[in-house]
């Protein structure tokens, strides 16, 4: 093709055209195109059809059925709510505590190494094992939690049988685990602010929460800003924690969106369904990935502007 | 770097212990119920205080008659197998993005990044009925293999950032020698970036180590269960010992836990990397 002329070509093998990366790339890219593209369009075929577990080719078109059922649906509609709920909640939960914990333990501290690799632990533990010691945590009859409620004259709560009290329980044990995670990367961006910045607050004598809003903030708010949308991608399509933890209980409490997609499939044996309900969660986080470019452009041009 | 944020140490100590505290808990439970006699779990008394003298009950587990030594086993085999394919994989993709420019590159990063939104609990309901054709249910490798398209976009941009600090110079003269690309990738990009292969390794590792959905959906003969699915089975039963299953969550937790401590930066750089630098 091009590479008739290669000498006429700067050295830098980088600008020449030829087959190698694509052969290079190619076998992954086969790959993902075998294992979720193609699968992810039956799953969209699959949603315009009755299909049943049983006999999943055996499905007839019924066009928008599946989607009108759903929009139609109280269970559906509940389970788009609860989606938004959980998600807020885990965000913005992990992103105060995460950032409080890396306000905490960045610069000097007695121990500090110690402390660090303890508040990173939870992260570290395989979400199976989170789930088997949270259900003992929040036991009804024995569990730990149960003697805190009381302590705090909530009487014996019965954290993960009660509709109540449900989603704050798998909310607790999300954030437990995932607050660790933008701890560091949340200390990572605060390493990279001046020390300057510090110096020049402090002359003026400002107070923490001053130093903070004028100083680390503006700083670490394009990190946080990524940070907020994985952790929201990330939420929506959240499975094992929960199912692990309430299996969508008590009485529907916390069935998400992805939830409500398994149930439908190998509890109930509707494809079809199911398959319509993880499209309209796809579409979800698409919309919020869409968003958030948005608002980023828009901040990066605020920012242009200012300087 | 001292009371630069104007909180006295004092208090962010405090605030620190509280936390660590807040953190460490629940995995210091985990320990403490794995070495309680069953019998006291469910006095009124519980122990706050870990009975040390019942450390080794925990590892128990391993030699006890359970198939819990068995599901490890799978596991690591199901971890390992990812690993090995999704870093084949990766490395050829990563090397083709950090030193080519070709059509389509951007589509294909886009790609790569897009899989990280998919739920797997829609992509799990065709994936069954292909896996069901293909009779790859109730095989460990077809875990391996739906392991690796969750585990291989991550690697792919941890490794591309790694190859793009290495100079183009000491690919130039290698070339100049007369090597091809992929002699070029195998003598000097690997050596070069052996530290981002080995977090690779680990995040791709204790992602089909920790696997659970797709493991539990397409595994259905026990003694083929990962660990992970094994230890989920103890969920509402009642005739294995709690503090047996504790011992095995938390022999399951050490080998996660140790390799995740130690690279926890680079970690974070691969799950990050694909969404900051696109």
């Amino acid at each position: 093709m091009v590479s008739v002329m290669p000498q006429a070509r700067p050295a830098r093998t980088k600008k020449r055209v030829r087959s190698a990366p694509y052969i290079f790339i190619g076998l992954a890219v086969l790959y993902l195109l075998f294992f979720t593209a193609f699968p992810l369009l039956t799953g969209v075929n699959l949603s315009f059809t009755d299909s049943k577990l049983l006999n999943p080719s055996a499905g007839t078109y019924v066009g928008f059925d599946n989607y009108s059922a759903l929009i139609t649906s109280g269970a559906f509609l509940k389970s788009v709510s609860t989606t938004l709920i959980y998600t807020a909640a885990t965000v913005i939960g992990c992103l105060v505590l995460g950032t409080a914990s890396a306000l905490v333990i960045n610069g000097f501290l007695p121990g500090r190494a110690i402390a660090r690799t303890i508040m990173v632990l939870p992260w570290a533990v395989p979400t199976v094992a989170l789930a088997l010691v949270f259900r003992w945590i929040y036991n009804d009859t024995n569990g730990i939690a149960g003697d805190v409620s009381q302590g705090l004259g909530l009487g014996q709560v019965g954290w993960l049988i009660d509709p109540n009290y449900g989603m704050l329980a798998v909310v607790i044990a999300t954030v437990w685990k995932l607050a660790p995670f933008v701890m560091l990367i949340v200390l990572a961006a605060l390493q990279s602010v001046p020390e300057e910045l510090y110096e020049a607050t402090r002359v003026d004598g400002a107070d923490a929460f001053t130093t903070f809003k004028q100083v680390v903030l503006p700083q670490i708010a394009p990190t946080m800003r990524v940070v907020a949308l994985l952790m929201t991608i990330w939420s929506f399509r959240r499975f094992e924690i929960i199912w692990l933890l309430t299996g969508g209980g008590p009485v529907d409490a916390t069935t998400t969106i992805v939830i409500n997609v398994y149930r439908q499939a190998f509890n109930n044996g509707n494809l079809g369904l199911a398959a319509a309900a993880g499209v309209l969660g796809l579409l979800l986080s698409l919309i919020v990935t869409v968003v958030y470019f948005f608002v980023e452009q828009r901040a990066t041009k605020a920012n242009g502007i200012e300087s | 770097m001292i009371g630069r944020r104007n909180l006295s140490i004092g208090v962010r100590t405090l605030l620190a212990l509280a936390l660590v505290i807040l953190a460490g808990f629940p995995v210091f439970w985990m320990i403490n119920t794995a070495m309680t006699p069953v019998g006291d779990l469910y006095a009124n008394n519980q122990r706050i205080v870990p009975d040390f003298s019942r450390t080794l009950n925990i590892f128990q587990v391993l030699v006890s008659d359970s198939p819990f030594l068995r599901w490890l086993g799978n596991s690591a085999l199901v971890a390992g197998g990812t690993t090995m394919l999704s870093l084949l994989l990766a490395c050829l993709a990563a090397y083709a993005l950090s030193r080519y420019k070709f059509v389509g590159k951007g589509l294909m990063t886009f790609g790569f990044f897009a899989t990280q939104m998919l739920p797997e609990a829609l992509l799990i309901v065709p994936l069954y009925s292909m896996f069901m054709t293909l009779g790859l249910l109730n095989e460990l490798y077809g875990l391996v293999l739906v392991n690796t398209a969750f585990a291989m976009p991550v690697a792919v941009f941890l490794l591309k950032s790694a190859m793009d600090t290495v100079p183009y110079e000491i690919e130039e003269s290698a070339r100049v020698d007369g090597c091809n690309a992929l002699t070029i990738l195998q003598v000097m990009f690997i050596p070069l970036i052996a530290p981002s292969l080995a977090a690779a390794a680990v995040i791709t590792f204790f992602d089909g180590w920790n696997e659970y959905l797709f493991a539990t959906t397409f595994i259905h003969d026990t003694a083929n269960w990962v660990a992970s699915t094994g230890l989920a089975s103890f969920i509402g039963e009642f005739t294995t010992p709690l503090d047996m299953v504790f011992s095995g969550a938390i022999v399951f937790t050490i080998p996660a836990a140790i390799f995740f401590l130690l690279m926890q930066r680079k970690i974070v750089a691969g799950l990050t990397a694909g969404s900051v630098k696109g």
